[in-house]
């Protein structure tokens, strides 16, 4: 008996303008709603839509034997509200079918866990609130940005509530195990562990259209055999994969729709095989082994870890600044720069600063608005040094108060000549914190 | 091979090129004859110490034929004349008279045009290289005269030169026939592909990129800059002062940058038409206090100013490779360089911008100048990135597209 798991991660960052030096202190308005905007109904167009009215047929017709789930990020969901409705509404007549399930993840996508479990706690419960407004479910399953996992990311989660919790089957923690099976984290012994196939995964996710490939091209009776190989070997196969896989990176014209639309019959030809949602996975089947992962992993790269959002000078710099300022941006109180902030943690303007696809032709190029690392980079410190100054508004602004005075900002000439993230950026929020002119 | 200049008598890249590639093509194992029309005396001694010593080479001989004319790559019509008529002034009179046969550039060109036919059918040799435009009619007349193939190797046109204004049309011409009469055409760019295919009508397929390659200085320096940066960061441009090179730009870029942050001092080092015009701009502004002219400057003080540069600038507005980035980030300076040249296609560790974003100059200048982690990153990649950049390469390409021309001609 071989169970398909299909998951599919929907996300769209909320990307940055090209915000300069001369922005700081005179303009707050730090993202590119009109690239953002056309992006999200360029891909709407050429897979969100068609994807989910193909599954949504696909799923009455197979009357309960075919299942998916989904993880939206929070940045998508509210991209989807502005502008890009009609996607909401298919997501959620797909919920209806009660054949989908939905995951949950850090509302802003981010890397949080790493710097700040308080802030990760906050975003994975706004997360939770707003997919059960949207679509009536309390998740079970938690994965992480990116499928970022560790033993102690494992104990964290089960304490928030989860029962299953998702990482890359990659073969460096695999060893001779197989990733059809259910695991248990070694840390959160109430949870359950799902491994994704990478080969089965990346066969359609990468694979399906390179004409250079041995197995091209990717027939569904081809497939499905694969599939059922695993009978005997395993009980579940976790294909886990980017959603814009069906009509983004896989253009319509490559036969990605035709493949997804057959695949189902191909598989429920032999009786034994069926389609399950994640939690029905490891509902279902026990697990085999405890899991013991130490070091941080993740799906990206050839690499699976860490090095696609910090592996250099810029990322770190910009991360580790980021969040230093998180408890002073909180402590402002200001509803709209907390936002801002959030908006800021997400992976993928660390994405867009690594040096390593300089010599790749890599799939994340393709919406990244800059030329070069080294512009997301400046952007980004930009943009935080404008939230600094707005956190400092807001203190002297509440000083006045206190002292019956009035303040009004004053646009900000001499940038430099306060301290700010620049040099010695640990001075300089030393230098925050006891701000008393 | 034919060129125009070669170090220590040049006047900009080309020299460096032409200087730097026959070194590598001569290591090797190509021989050489390079013949070059007459520059300042001092140019015999010193050059043929580095290159034509035979236990250095043994298997190889690089001769040099030098052929009395005036020209420089950058003479106009009008300094040259000012330029002849000092040197005539400088020699003995029984001098003047073995120098005096052509008053003017276009006739001096094919003076040497002349020489070099006579000098061809003497030497034995297999491919005709001819390095930039005034060569052209000198190395027709060598392939007419021997039936050997031709490369012509292009490393700036007019419309570089000029930005598309008042082009030279007799410029143009040379420029052209040497184009079309080659076998084929080497090019510094892809920039500079473009250039022909549009404006000087050369079919594609004759065209070959060779990218320039970095090469280090011979000694290292030290300089002390103390002084100045206790207080002040920086900013440096190298470059003839006149259109090509975007000076303009520059000084719009420094007042932005100024109004952002006093502390910075912009060093604009070179001499040109433009000096005096970019000089009351910088007064206008209300800025000269912030710049430093150091005028026309040697190799050794080239080093030292990249060395105690925080950030390099180039600006051009139509550069078809463009070295000075190359020398800024071998001394270690991050460098700022216009995306209308050739030599943002090949490096990755820089900062491009349009030129005429002065905005986005002045945004990177800062953002250089205060981001440490970012400072830092291009400063030691740049470095690495332009340690790799050897003549090595385009010398290899060099020696294929020989092989090619001789296998044309079969």
């Amino acid at each position: 008996m071989v169970s398909v798991c299909f998951y599919f991660q929907v996300h769209q960052p909320i990307r940055l303008r090209k915000y300069s030096v001369f922005d700081i202190g005179n303009n707050s308005d730090y993202f590119d709603e009109q690239k953002n905007k056309e992006i999200i109904q360029k891909v709407a167009r050429k897979c969100y839509l068609p994807t989910n009215k193909l599954l949504l047929r696909l799923i009455n017709k197979y009357k309960d034997r075919f299942k998916v789930s989904f993880c939206i990020s929070g940045m998508a969901l509210e991209q989807f509200e502005k502008h890009a409705p009609e996607v909401l509404y298919s997501f959620r007549q797909l919920a209806k079918t009660g054949c989908v399930e939905f995951l949950n993840e850090t509302y802003y996508h981010s890397l949080a866990f790493l710097f700040d479990k308080e802030e990760f706690k906050d975003q994975v419960l706004m997360h939770r609130k707003k997919i059960k407004d949207l679509f009536g479910q309390e998740a079970k399953v938690f994965r992480n940005t990116e499928l970022i996992y560790n033993n102690e990311l494992a104990s964290f989660v089960q304490s928030l509530g989860y029962k299953t919790i998702l990482a890359e089957g990659a073969d460096h923690i695999l060893g001779w195990r197989s990733p059809n099976y259910v695991y248990t984290p070694k840390t959160a012994d109430k949870m359950k562990l799902l491994l994704k196939n990478y080969k089965l995964s990346d066969d359609v996710a990468f694979r399906f259209s390179n004409k250079g490939w041995k197995e091209y091209p990717l027939t569904t009776d081809k497939y499905a055999q694969w599939i059922s190989a695993a009978n005997g070997n395993g009980y579940v196969i976790n294909l886990f994969m980017d959603y814009e896989t069906f009509g983004e990176h896989q253009w319509e014209d490559t036969g990605i729709f035709e493949f997804l639309e057959h695949l189902p019959s191909e598989i429920l030809k032999h009786p034994d095989n069926d389609f399950v949602t994640v939690s029905e996975a490891t509902s279902r089947y026990p697990s085999v082994a405890e899991l013991d992962i130490h070091n941080f992993m993740s799906w990206a790269d050839i690499e699976r870890d860490l090095s696609a959002w910090l592996g250099n000078s810029l990322q770190n710099t910009a991360a580790n600044e980021l969040y230093k300022i998180g408890k002073l941006v909180k402590e402002a109180g200001d509803p709209k720069l907390l936002d801002d902030w959030r908006k800021l943690t997400t992976s993928d303007h660390f994405y867009y600063m690594c040096i390593k696809w300089f010599s790749d032709g890599d799939v994340h190029k393709y919406f990244n608005p800059y030329d070069t690392p080294y512009e997301g980079f400046i952007a980004f410190m930009n943009v935080l040094n404008d939230i600094v100054i707005r956190i400092r508004d807001i203190k002297k602004q509440k000083k006045a108060i206190t002292q019956n005075n009035t303040y009004t900002h004053k646009p900000d000439t001499g940038l430099f000549t306060h301290s700010f993230i620049s040099e010695h950026p640990s001075k300089n929020l030393l230098n925050m914190y006891s701000y008393d002119k | 091979m034919l060129g125009w200049e070669l170090p220590p008598f040049f006047a900009g890249g080309v020299g460096m090129v032409c200087y730097h590639l026959s070194q590598a093509l001569c290591k090797q194992g190509i021989e050489i004859t390079y013949v070059m029309p007459f520059g300042p005396r001092m140019i015999r001694s010193d050059y043929m110490k580095v290159l034509v010593a035979d236990h250095i080479f043994p298997r190889m001989r690089f001769k040099l034929k030098q052929v009395e004319t005036m020209i420089g790559a950058y003479t106009t019509q009008e300094s040259y004349n000012e330029d002849f008529r000092k040197y005539l002034l400088s020699l003995s009179p029984r001098d003047r008279v073995k120098a005096l046969y052509g008053r003017h550039v276009f006739e001096e060109a094919y003076l040497f045009a002349r020489k070099v036919r006579l000098i061809a059918l003497q030497e034995d040799f297999d491919v005709i290289h001819a390095h930039d435009h005034w060569t052209f009619p000198a190395a027709i007349a060598a392939k007419k005269a021997t039936g050997k193939p031709l490369v012509v190797h292009v490393h700036i046109t007019e419309f570089d030169k000029t930005g598309g204004m008042s082009v030279n049309q007799r410029v143009y011409e040379m420029e052209r026939e040497g184009m079309h009469k080659a076998d084929l055409v080497i090019v510094v760019s892809n920039f500079i592909k473009q250039r022909l295919i549009n404006n000087y009508d050369v079919p594609e397929w004759k065209i070959r990129v060779v990218h320039n390659a970095a090469e280090p200085m011979d000694k290292s320096v030290y300089h002390d800059a103390s002084k100045i940066k206790e207080t002040d960061k920086i900013v440096l441009f190298i470059g003839r002062i006149t259109l090509q090179k975007g000076p303009d730009y520059f000084v719009e870029a420094a007042k932005k940058v100024l109004e952002k942050d006093h502390n910075v001092k912009f060093i604009m080092a070179g001499t040109g038409d433009m000096l005096p015009r970019i000089i009351e701009r910088v007064a206008e502004l209300g800025i000269a206090d912030k710049f430093i002219f150091p005028g026309f400057v040697t190799r050794e003080e080239v080093a030292k100013l990249n060395k105690i540069a925080d950030v390099f600038v180039m600006p051009s507005v139509s550069e078809p490779f463009g070295l000075v980035p190359l020398e800024a980030m071998w001394e270690e300076t991050p460098a700022i360089i216009s995306k209308q040249s050739g030599v943002a296609e090949v490096l990755n560790n820089v900062l491009k911008v349009d030129f005429w974003d002065i905005n986005d100059i002045a945004n990177k200048i800062l953002a250089l100048l205060y981001y440490r982690t970012l400072h830092n990153q291009l400063k030691k990649h740049g470095f690495i990135e332009v340690r790799n950049m050897t003549w090595e390469g385009p010398a290899k390409q060099c020696i294929a597209i020989y092989e090619e021309l001789m296998r044309m001609k079969k």
